[in-house]
């Protein structure tokens, strides 16, 4: 299985509960860790859904919001999965949809629908790293990082966490030089990460304000990316979670774009 | 009279009275440890100022930062900055720049996250089949040609970046370094220029830094470095001509320590009383040290003329200082009340100037009359042996001077008219000129124009939109509605659905809901009752009719963003032809706002078909775009050209020029526009940037120093009056100054220099010295008339050593400054140009004027004296 990291926060939602931390006797490999990380952040459950609401505020103080529902399929655990986000709002970009069929060792496929415009755009891949819908998550957090493309390195390890330090194989693709995780012992949910720019000091940070237990599953119900240079932040709310839902697969289409599935509605 | 006997006092106990005012001066001096300099000309408007405080609010609203613009130009190579080893040096210098700040002082910076580099910008791009790519436009240098081809096709065909980050002829690219404070410019160009001297230019690579923080910054700097140069070469300058007409350097000594004590008091009060030491209060020296020599030179000079003849130091001294102290406190009083008439202006950093001049002037006049006797009387009686002309033999330049000025009062006497129509006619001259002065003033310009900054702007501005930027401020009014009002907008909405082929049942039930609730209490009561059922009707709808129902809905939220006026196709509409408008209007080179933003952002949707690059026809379709834009590596961008509530927008407008009067038309065409063309809403508009804000205080200025010099010319008439008690004599003492003043701006007026701050500045200096000859003049004449009975017996007399004292001054002062015309910073060469010219032409108006006036109308004027 590929070795798999990530802090896609707004995913963080799909947890696996089977991972729990009680039943790992002696200090797992940083393999394990990392795997099971990623699992509990993104592979909760063979699907889910969420209503999720961002709040983003900026150095100013001035907010703004975004609503959208966000489905997730997966194909394999730790493998392929898709994920299908359809905004409510703001109100003038409603039925705008995200889609993500997110693949393992190749770059995910991603492609946005306008409604007003009625126009799908495929969104190409190096945008990984830019803002989602301006907020001040990445496209990389919704869907996750490829574990494969960081070194891990475990750097410490406290009472109630494993921390981990990620530094990218190809750092000229990136923004940062570095970025620490402090990973839950016992969830094995990524509870906060911080991100050193090339400079070597930290500008980015994530926690994960929330958690809950949802169907068994530890849910991150509410987190927060904080931007430390313009002083603005992202606070994700995740609502009505459900794991298990059995949603189709051909959900996840293209043929979707235009005409959202029912189960997006409340 | 206590000055009288302060001075005889003086005479007597010279050694106390040399002590008192050493210590005296060096607890003043040392006052000036606690000095802290300020070099931002924005402090010339008080920070309370409505016009800073809007322009900082916008800073901060729109996340603004002021700029200083590196530009690397190739006229060289065949590709201009398009080849890789021009653009690996932008990269590296965009490197080197991007995290630096001040060594002592973190919060110094330069703001990374603004600046305007190809390493800094997206580029958004086709991406093969479908795709639109936000992607760095430089993120690394090109590795080879085919690099360099895609960064300049992306640069040339983003309207955003064209004639900003890389000129249309493609051969100068811009890096946009924002600063957090503008005193950090200097010091980034310094930094800037040591690195860039590092490199081999011989690919044709020229730099450029230039930029109103920078020119503001440099500026200040430079001065306080010319301070120290150029007031103590005019002191020496000064200190060599009066050695040429007194030949005793003890003597001569004496007005230099004046000089020196008023100069240091003055600077050790207003350092010590809090002030900071300003750009314009570190003109001081240079303007205190040609007034506190005169009284001195009029001293040395009457007793260089009378010593041979009376003999004894102390004798000669009363003699002098006799017939001297009245005019000496005149001239000295109607000086400080020149300069703290500013104190009337709005101008903080004027304001302070002023009073600090007159503090110092009177400061002056009290060391001349107590100390210069002091030091007279110190001095060994032997030493003075051979000073002072014996009256027969004199030769060279005293010969000379007095031949002519004898020649001169025989000739006001005999063409008293003549002199007279003269100098009606300049004035007449001189009026019309003073209707052809431009009142325009550009920081840049201070500079001299070999100045590498000027260079810089120059070459920066024929390249790019221009280096000087403006922010136009529009802000949206939303009109409140009443209950009546929402029921009747929702109505409407649900006509609109209609139209856009929402499903008719749908649209009937909710307008019935509608119809029901609309009897709610209040806005919010009707607002929340709708939002509950009409979300109830949603959630329980058929599949074919959600869509309509959560069209309905959607109409809550249109409501809540009803204010959302520049998301608005219309409005964007109007932004466009307004920046349109501009650009062939007026010396706008380029502006940027949302709505370039927007049709960039369009037309690379639809595979950048140059037919998109327009505004989508419905708010929708314009959200989108905006949020398309959002998924940038700079989503906050956007906020730099709108608020977040879409209530307020900014158009950055760059300008070529920076010259007030270019700035001036600008406002004017906006003006124009807005008036011609009514907004599809209301709109206010309102002017912020470094560019607008150097109009602003300039306005001030100029209205502030013409108050402030016609309240002076009232005041110091009125003290003219009383001290001739006479108003005829006041008005007379009046008539050098004026004609000097008239002559000079007349001057400026013809030659087509512009009225700029130290020109402003001068006007007070002009008066407070011109009327100097005017008094001494004026005084003697009455005495030498007293005694001699008749005008035409104390004409001769008159030119003699009152005329001589005259001429001195003129010429030690008007040569003492020449060394500020080899200033390299222009406000220099102005004030030189400036006391020079006062004083040779006030000399000449007291010494041609005065005469033939008073030869003409001696039955009227001398009529009590007799």
């Amino acid at each position: 299985m590929k070795r798999v990291l990530t802090f896609s926060f707004i995913a963080l939602m799909f947890l696996a509960g089977t991972l729990s931390g009680s039943e790992v006797e002696a200090a797992p490999q940083i393999e394990e860790i990392v795997d099971k990380a990623n699992l509990a952040a993104y592979y909760a459950g063979d699907d889910g859904r969420s209503d999720v609401k961002m709040t983003i505020t900026d150095g100013q103080g001035r907010t703004r919001n975004r609503e959208f529902v966000m489905l997730r399929k997966d194909i394999k655990d730790g493998g392929e999965q898709m994920f299908y986000v359809y905004f409510e709002k703001p109100s003038d970009v409603r039925k705008m949809v995200y889609l993500v069929h997110k693949h393992i060792g190749r770059d995910d496929d991603r492609w946005m629908y306008l409604a007003k415009l009625d126009l799908v755009k495929r969104i190409a891949a190096s945008d990984k790293r830019t803002s989602f819908v301006g907020s001040h998550f990445y496209y990389e957090d919704v869907s996750g990082r490829g574990v494969e493309e960081d070194r891990h390195e475990l750097v410490e390890e406290t009472d109630s966490h494993y921390v981990v330090k990620n530094t990218p194989k190809r750092p000229g693709e990136v923004e940062f030089s570095a970025y620490t995780v402090w990973i839950d012992k016992e969830t094995f949910l990524p509870m906060k990460a911080e991100y050193l720019d090339k400079g070597g000091s930290k500008y980015r940070e994530m926690e994960a304000l929330k958690t809950e237990m949802i169907q068994g599953f530890p849910t991150v119900t509410k987190s927060q990316m904080r931007d430390l240079r313009s002083g603005g932040d992202t606070v994700s709310e995740f609502n009505n979670s459900k794991y298990n839902i059995g949603l189709e697969q051909d959900i996840f289409s293209e043929r979707y774009l235009r005409r959202p599935p029912r189960v997006v509605r409340r | 009279m206590k000055g009288y006997s302060l001075m005889s006092f003086s005479i007597k106990h010279p050694k106390t009275v040399t002590a008192i005012l050493v210590i005296f001066t060096l607890l003043l001096a040392s006052l000036m440890v606690k000095v802290q300099v300020d070099t931002d000309p924005e402090n010339m408007l008080r920070e309370d100022e409505q016009v800073r405080i809007f322009h900082n609010q916008v800073k901060e609203e729109f996340n603004l930062n002021d700029f200083v613009v590196l530009g690397v130009v190739n006229e060289q190579h065949p590709d201009g900055i398009f080849n890789v080893e021009s653009l690996t040096r932008v990269h590296e210098l965009t490197q080197f720049v991007r995290n630096m700040h001040a060594e002592d002082d973190p919060a110094k910076r330069v703001v990374t996250r603004n600046m305007i580099a190809p390493g800094t910008v997206d580029a958004i791009e086709q991406a093969g089949l479908g795709q639109v790519s936000f992607d760095w436009l430089m993120k690394t240098p090109p590795a080879n040609a085919e690099e360099v081809e895609r960064i300049r096709q992306l640069a040339m065909n983003n309207p955003l970046l064209k004639g900003t980050l890389v000129s249309e002829d493609e051969r100068a690219m811009g890096i946009y370094i924002p600063v957090s404070e503008k005193d950090f410019a200097a010091e980034v160009r310094i930094r800037l220029l040591d690195k860039i001297e590092t490199y081999d230019k011989s690919n044709g690579d020229q730099f450029y830094i230039t930029g109103l923080p920078v020119a503001e910054d440099t500026f200040g700097k430079e001065m306080f470095v010319q301070m120290a140069v150029s007031a103590p070469l005019a002191m020496l300058a000064i200190f060599l001509l009066m050695l040429i007409f007194f030949r005793q350097v003890k003597m001569i000594v004496s007005p230099m320590i004046v000089a020196m004590m008023s100069v240091l008091c003055a600077m050790g009060l207003l350092i010590g009383t809090g002030h900071t030491l300003h750009i314009m209060s570190s003109m001081i020296p240079i303007f205190l040290m040609p007034i506190a020599v005169v009284d001195s030179i009029h001293i040395l000079s009457e007793f260089f003329d009378n010593y041979r003849t009376i003999g004894d130091r102390r004798k000669t001294l009363e003699h002098v200082m006799g017939h001297l102290f009245m005019p000496m406190l005149y001239t000295s009083l109607t000086s400080a009340a020149g300069f703290a008439s500013l104190a009337l202006t709005p101008i903080p950093p004027v304001q302070a100037f002023g009073i600090f001049v007159a503090i110092g002037i009177m400061l002056a006049w009290l060391f001349t009359i107590v100390f210069v006797p002091a030091y007279i009387m110190l001095l060994k009686e032997e030493s003075l042996a051979g000073f002072g002309v014996s009256k027969t033999s004199s030769g060279g330049i005293h010969h000379g001077l007095s031949a002519f000025l004898k020649w001169t009062g025989a000739f006001t006497y005999r063409r008293a008219k003549f002199i007279l129509i003269m100098t009606l006619a300049v004035l007449v001259a001189a009026g019309y000129g003073i209707g052809m002065i431009r009142v325009n003033d550009n920081p840049v310009n201070w500079f001299n124009e070999d100045h590498s900054i000027r260079v810089a702007d120059r070459v920066l501005n024929s390249h790019f939109g221009g280096t000087y930027e403006a922010y136009l401020v529009l802000d949206s009014e939303v009109e409140e509605l009443d209950g009546a009002g929402v029921v009747d907008w929702f109505g409407q909405g649900l006509d609109r659905l209609t139209d856009e082929g929402a499903d008719q049942q749908v649209v009937d039930r909710a307008r019935e809901i509608l119809a029901g609730e609309s009897g709610a209490g209040s806005t919010e009561m009707l607002l929340e009752s709708l939002r509950t059922v009409w979300e109830e009707e949603m959630f329980e709808a058929e599949d074919a009719y959600y869509d309509s129902w959560g069209d309905v809905v959607n109409l809550l939220e249109s409501f809540d963003s009803r204010s959302e006026v520049f998301k608005r196709p219309e409005v964007l509409e109007y932004l466009l032809g307004l920046e349109e408008h501009l650009v062939e209007n007026s010396e706008v080179g380029k502006s940027n706002s949302v709505v370039d933003v927007v049709r960039k952002v369009y037309q690379e949707l639809y595979e950048g078909n140059e037919e998109y690059y327009r505004i989508p026809d419905s708010i929708g379709g314009v959200a989108e775009t905006l949020i398309t834009f959002q998924n940038s590596h700079k989503p906050d961008d956007l906020w730099h050209f709108v608020t977040p509530d879409y209530r307020k927008a900014n158009l950055w407008i760059q300008l070529r020029e920076g010259d007030n009067q270019v700035m001036q038309e600008v406002i004017d065409t906006v003006d124009s526009y807005f008036a011609a063309n009514p907004p599809p809403v209301t709109i206010n508009h309102q002017w912020a940037g470094l560019t607008y804000i150097n109009v602003a205080w300039q306005d001030k200025m100029v209205f502030g120093m013409r108050d402030a010099f016609l309240g002076s010319f009232v005041i110091v008439f009125l003290m003219m009056t009383v001290l001739f008690r006479s108003p005829v004599w006041g008005l007379l003492a009046m008539v050098p100054l004026s004609v000097t003043i008239a002559f000079i701006y007349g001057l400026i007026g013809f030659i087509g220099k512009d009225y700029d701050m130290p020109v402003a500045i001068l006007s007070s200096l002009t008066l407070g010295l011109a009327v100097d000859f005017a008094i001494h003049f004026l005084e003697r004449s009455r005495a030498t008339y007293r005694r001699t009975g008749s005008w035409k017996a104390a004409v001769g007399e008159m030119f003699e050593e009152p005329a001589r004292a005259i001429s001195r001054n003129v010429i030690v002062i008007a040569v003492g400054f020449t060394p500020l015309l080899a200033a390299p910073l222009v406000p220099y060469q102005t004030v030189g140009i400036f006391l020079a010219s006062i004083m040779a032409i006030s000399g000449f108006a007291t010494i041609l004027i005065l005469p033939s006036l008073l030869t003409v109308f001696e039955s009227t004027v001398f009529r009590k004296i007799k």
